[in-house]
């Protein structure tokens, strides 16, 4: 499990690599503090190489989340396999998580 | 103790095979789990949804028993069974604690809980298995997927 961050268009745009689950929640949860740290106000997650997510990545990003909306935060995650957004969609955490199909979209909509 | 080696097979006249093991309460060992299950899986062909449904299904339920049925007791182990029935793929997982009231879990769709930082484990399993039940003490589930 991996998180790169990049600046496009001024926005920051993590890409998570390999699996959000029990093992890996923590480690991701420490690099998105980080950013949190900073009150990082805008940040899109794209899930293109996420193969896995479990009840506590759900979790945890639940949690990034909430911590981000503390200062007014918003946060928007892109390009889920079909099998992920599933996740999202079954546990209602569609209507939390502004969700989006393609990073660009996101991007160039984020004002 | 690890006896993720050694399995205990049993056959009737209506089953496949059933293989039963027993893991220590330790995270360490979910995906050793899900892996060994996964990989009984091979020869029906399963699509990967359902593949990922059931690997899943499987981490969340032996988490739960590792977590909140044994509390991470290293003394204490998770017996996991599982077997076929012609399409119908079953997986049984019994922790040594003392159950659950399953019948009284939170709805984490709910929108006082839909924030909350857990509860939706056994509430994905029943979403996405066919068919869930629990034994009356809450400390062993059996789950069942058509394939």
């Amino acid at each position: 499990m991996g998180v790169k961050t990049e600046v496009k268009n001024g926005l920051t745009v993590c890409h998570v690599e390999g699996e959000i689950d029990i093992n890996t929640a923590p480690e991701i949860k420490k690099a998105f503090d980080r950013l949190i740290g900073k009150k990082e106000p805008k940040i899109i997650v794209n899930f293109t190489r996420v193969t896995y997510v479990d009840s506590s990545g759900l979790a945890t990003l639940v949690e990034i989340l909430k911590n981000m909306r503390a200062y007014g935060g918003r946060m928007r995650l892109t390009n889920l396999s079909p099998k992920i957004k599933g996740l999202f969609e079954i546990t209602k955490l569609e209507k939390l998580f502004e969700i989006m199909a393609d990073e660009n979209d996101a991007i160039s909509d984020f004002a | 103790m690890l006896n993720l080696g050694l399995s205990v097979f049993s056959r009737n006249k209506d089953r496949d095979r059933k293989a039963v093991f027993r893991i220590p309460s330790r995270i360490e060992h979910l995906r050793k789990t899900s892996s060994r299950i996964l990989d009984a899986l091979v020869r029906y062909n399963v699509p990967e949804t359902t593949l990922f449904n059931i690997r899943l299904c499987v981490e969340e339920a032996v988490r739960n028993a590792i977590v909140h049925g044994n509390h991470c007791d290293k003394h204490l182990s998770v017996t996991i069974a599982h077997w076929a029935e012609g399409r119908k793929f079953f997986i049984e997982v019994a922790d040594e604690g003392r159950g659950f009231d399953y019948r009284r879990l939170p709805d984490p769709t709910d929108s006082e809980h839909i924030l909350r930082n857990s509860g939706r484990g056994v509430y994905l399993i029943r979403k996405l298995m066919d068919k869930v039940d629990f034994n009356e003490a809450g400390n062993r589930i059996r789950m069942m997927k058509h394939l």
